[in-house]
């Protein structure tokens, strides 16, 4: 076994040195958004832009999806490859996978195993090269996780679906240039076999967001009334939406993988070096480092189910139950951690910080801990897919379908 | 990055599998959990003979001269059993103890005899029930003529019934932290099995038992010696309960598939499900906890933190998945003559066997963010 995310093949010294060299040219001015993930709810314009661009200029050299093919818009590179970028990118708290807000990471993906020739030449570069920004808009209200359960209606209408109906908490604070959904393409049909899935072009008429104000930031409803999309569009095929909704939720679902380190714990400790209480620090304090050693190792735990399922994406040996086992641990662990934060800060975890990043600010950490509990799906849907990948209550082995 | 096991790894695990398979049957294994005769000196010789025992050591010493993934592929199938006797407290511990801090003269005389099975060195460190760190040794070491004496009582000794010799951590008149080996035969040793909710323990006591002035391995620096040695045999026993990790969510997702109630299986209930869901988050954490530590042993990194992680994880997944087995089984489960008692019993008595996690975390911790 070979965890090693830093040593590289020979071959590769150069490729790193290309990296790292081609990062700091370009994350100069940059710097201080460091740990600037993929996503903040805060309306950091600045931030947001920035990311965009640095996409823009990643996705150009093929550097965001460097195992894609170079048609597509890849580099045509190997694993080995991907890890150096990977890695590279983590020492300013970015990550690959999440591709900078524009949800690539997993619409890509799956226009490459489900598109016509046609689709993946036209719907991949933009995508490949961080060029256009796409919400995945799957919620509907009266359906939760049950998204099969689909009333957003796409009937065919000569070369053009007409698209009806709603998906809500979806989607962040700048508007998107396409949505990624699924859609009832046969009302009178059989669930699962009347579902359709269609990239629709943002600037349709017909389409109205507005803001949602929820728990973990600001998410969007969005209306659909009598939108015409035009029919190549579709994607997957008539009434074969579920196929290509499976795909998509395995990388939704934590079967995407990544690898880096939370950097939460680091926070944690330097404000328990900082802070004292009756003469003492508290880093010192042996109620203390008991909380922060049950962080650790939960986060550790987490950072190791992230990697497992990364190499088994890229080896393309998907892992059976690994994407949901990680997201319901993920969430579980988020909301232990909260209380650990209070038990540990007192009050200062309940108060924003806006002097650091969200993914560091313990405010969000405590607040995200119950809002996250569900996007994506409830914790139960998790543990309902985890029996069916394992074949629990039912004779058939559900298999992970395989992404790339 | 490479998750997968190697070809030679592979090797050793289906060896080690046709070995559990063969002599340790599922019916036998609860048979002697449940009489506590878990010492099989047969089992422990074959062991031996594959090359089990001292797998770590140099093949100088009459070891294997394995590496630590190697090893604990070994010692995650013995796990599965899981194979009871002092493999890992003798063949791994004990052993890696003696190569640690001997001299050469000890080391060339003591461990081909060990390695070849003919020596089981267990050591006895904790003097009281609830403690591991230096403070719990409390047996005395005192010079006497040409040797010394040792006067206490190790209170928790695993596999103590096993063992043909102890190695015993004992203060000196100075407070200093001597390890000595002694042989089990000489007088005023007794072993007094702990009869309750756990196996292979036993109390060992010390009263005025001569130790030769040859057979003093440190006469001061015993703990570090102790320390270094857990640091690299720690995730060897995290290994062994990863594996009976594995076992208990197998046997118990198949139970789920066979067992019919409400007239169906209750696997479809989902709340049957969410504690083959814990299982196996359980066994994963360990598992991949127990792996990163042994990749980072087997490429000379430091492991400190790591190998006390694995342990903290590995004793509590152990603990945690028998307790959720136990909801899945319920009745069925809590007969001795049933494999998850056995693996019950053991799961308790590893979680206290070298600290339990809480111990275990806090030493991470200060491995870690030193105090100051």
């Amino acid at each position: 076994m070979d965890f090693n995310l830093q040593q590289d093949p020979p071959e590769l010294a150069e490729f790193r040195r290309e990296v790292g060299a081609w990062m700091e040219e370009n994350m100069r001015g940059g710097e201080h958004l460091r740990w600037s993930a993929s996503w903040s709810t805060r309306e950091n314009e600045g931030e947001y832009r920035f990311r965009r661009g640095l996409a823009n200029k990643l996705g150009r050299k093929g550097w965001l999806f460097p195992m894609f093919p170079k048609e597509y818009g890849g580099a045509g590179l190997t694993m080995d490859h991907q890890v150096v970028l990977e890695t590279e990118l983590i020492k300013y708290g970015l990550n690959l996978s999440h591709v900078f807000y524009t949800l690539a990471r997993i619409v890509a993906p799956v226009v490459l195993k489900w598109g016509t020739e046609e689709q993946k030449r036209e719907f991949l570069p933009p995508l490949t090269r961080g060029e256009i920004s796409v919400w995945q808009v799957l919620t509907e209200p009266q359906g939760g996780s049950d998204i099969a359960n689909c009333q957003t209606k796409a009937i065919r209408d000569g070369d053009h679906y007409v698209v009806t109906g709603q998906k809500v908490m979806v989607g962040h604070h700048v508007p998107p240039d396409y949505l990624w959904t699924l859609v009832c393409t046969n009302p009178q049909g059989k669930r699962h076999e009347n579902l359709g899935w269609i990239h629709i072009p943002a600037n349709l008429p017909g389409i109205e967001i507005q803001h949602m104000h929820l728990m973990m930031g600001i998410k969007n409803a969005i209306f659909f009334d009598g939108v015409r999309v035009p029919a190549k569009y579709l994607v997957g095929g008539e009434n074969s939406g579920w196929k290509v909704a499976n795909t998509h939720l395995e990388l939704e679902h934590g079967g995407d993988g990544r690898i880096g380190v939370d950097p939460l714990v680091e926070r944690v400790v330097e404000y328990c070096q900082k802070n004292a209480a009756g003469g003492k620090k508290l880093i010192e304090d042996d109620r203390i480092r008991d909380t922060i050693a049950e962080m650790i190792l939960e986060l550790n735990t987490l950072r190791r189910f992230n990697q497992r399922n990364f190499y088994h994406r890229f080896a393309r040996k998907p892992h059976p139950y690994g994407g949901v086992q990680q997201r319901y641990f993920q969430r579980m662990a988020r909301l232990r951690n909260g209380e650990r934060l209070q038990q540990i800060m007192g009050i200062d975890a309940l108060v924003q910080d806006l002097s650091v990043h969200e993914v560091v600010d313990f405010e969000y950490a405590v607040r995200t801990g119950p809002g996250q509990l569900h996007g994506g799906g409830t914790l139960d849907t998790d543990r309902l897919v985890f029996a069916r990948r394992v074949g629990i209550g039912r004779p058939i082995v559900e298999k992970a379908p395989e992404t790339i | 990055m490479d998750l997968t096991l190697n070809e030679t790894q592979e090797m050793f695990k289906k060896v080690a599998a046709d070995f559990v398979k063969a002599e340790v049957p599922t019916h036998q294994m609860t048979q002697w959990y449940r009489l506590k005769e878990t010492f099989r000196p047969e089992l422990y010789r074959k062991a031996a003979e594959v090359g089990w025992v001292g797998m770590l050591l140099p093949e100088a010493y009459g070891g294997a001269g394995a590496g630590y993934t190697d090893c604990a592929v070994v010692f995650e199938e013995l796990g599965r059993g899981p194979v009871p006797g002092p493999l890992f407290s003798g063949g791994i511990l004990g052993a890696q103890i003696v190569f640690e801090g001997g001299s050469e003269e000890q080391k060339k005389s003591w461990l081909p005899e060990i390695c070849k099975g003919n020596w089981i060195p267990v050591p006895a460190v904790a003097d009281i029930a609830a403690g591991w760190g230096p403070e719990s040794v409390e047996t005395r070491i005192t010079k006497s003529g040409d040797g010394f004496v040792l006067a206490g009582k190790k209170r928790f000794v695993f596999d103590a019934e096993a063992a043909t010799h102890f190695i015993v951590a004992a203060r000196t008149e100075n407070g200093e932290i001597a390890l000595v080996l002694i042989d089990r035969k000489n007088a005023g040793i007794a072993v007094d099995r702990l009869i309750g909710f756990t196996v292979s323990a036993a109390e060992v006591v010390f009263d005025q038992a001569r130790v030769a002035s040859q057979n003093v391995i440190s006469a001061r620096s015993g703990w570090s010696i102790l320390d270094a040695a857990l640091e690299k045999t720690l995730p060897i026993l995290s290994a062994y309960q990863v594996g009976a990790c594995q076992e208990i969510f197998d046997f118990t997702v198949e139970y789920t598939r066979s067992r019919v109630v409400f007239g169906q299986p209750i696997g479809r209930f989902q709340r049957v499900q969410d504690h083959c869901v814990d299982i196996s988050i359980h066994l994963d954490a360990a598992r991949w906890a127990a792996y990163e530590t042994l990749w980072l042993l087997d490429s000379g990194q430091p492991a400190k933190a790591g190998g006390h992680e694995a342990k903290a994880i590995a004793s509590e997944a152990y603990h945690h998945a028998c307790n959720y087995a136990h909801m899945v089984f319920a009745g069925p489960g809590t007969d001795y003559g049933h494999p998850l008692m056995a693996h019950s019993v053991l799961a308790h008595t590893l979680y206290q066997y070298l600290g339990t996690p809480a111990h275990h975390k806090r030493l991470m911790m200060d491995a870690l963010f030193p105090k100051e």
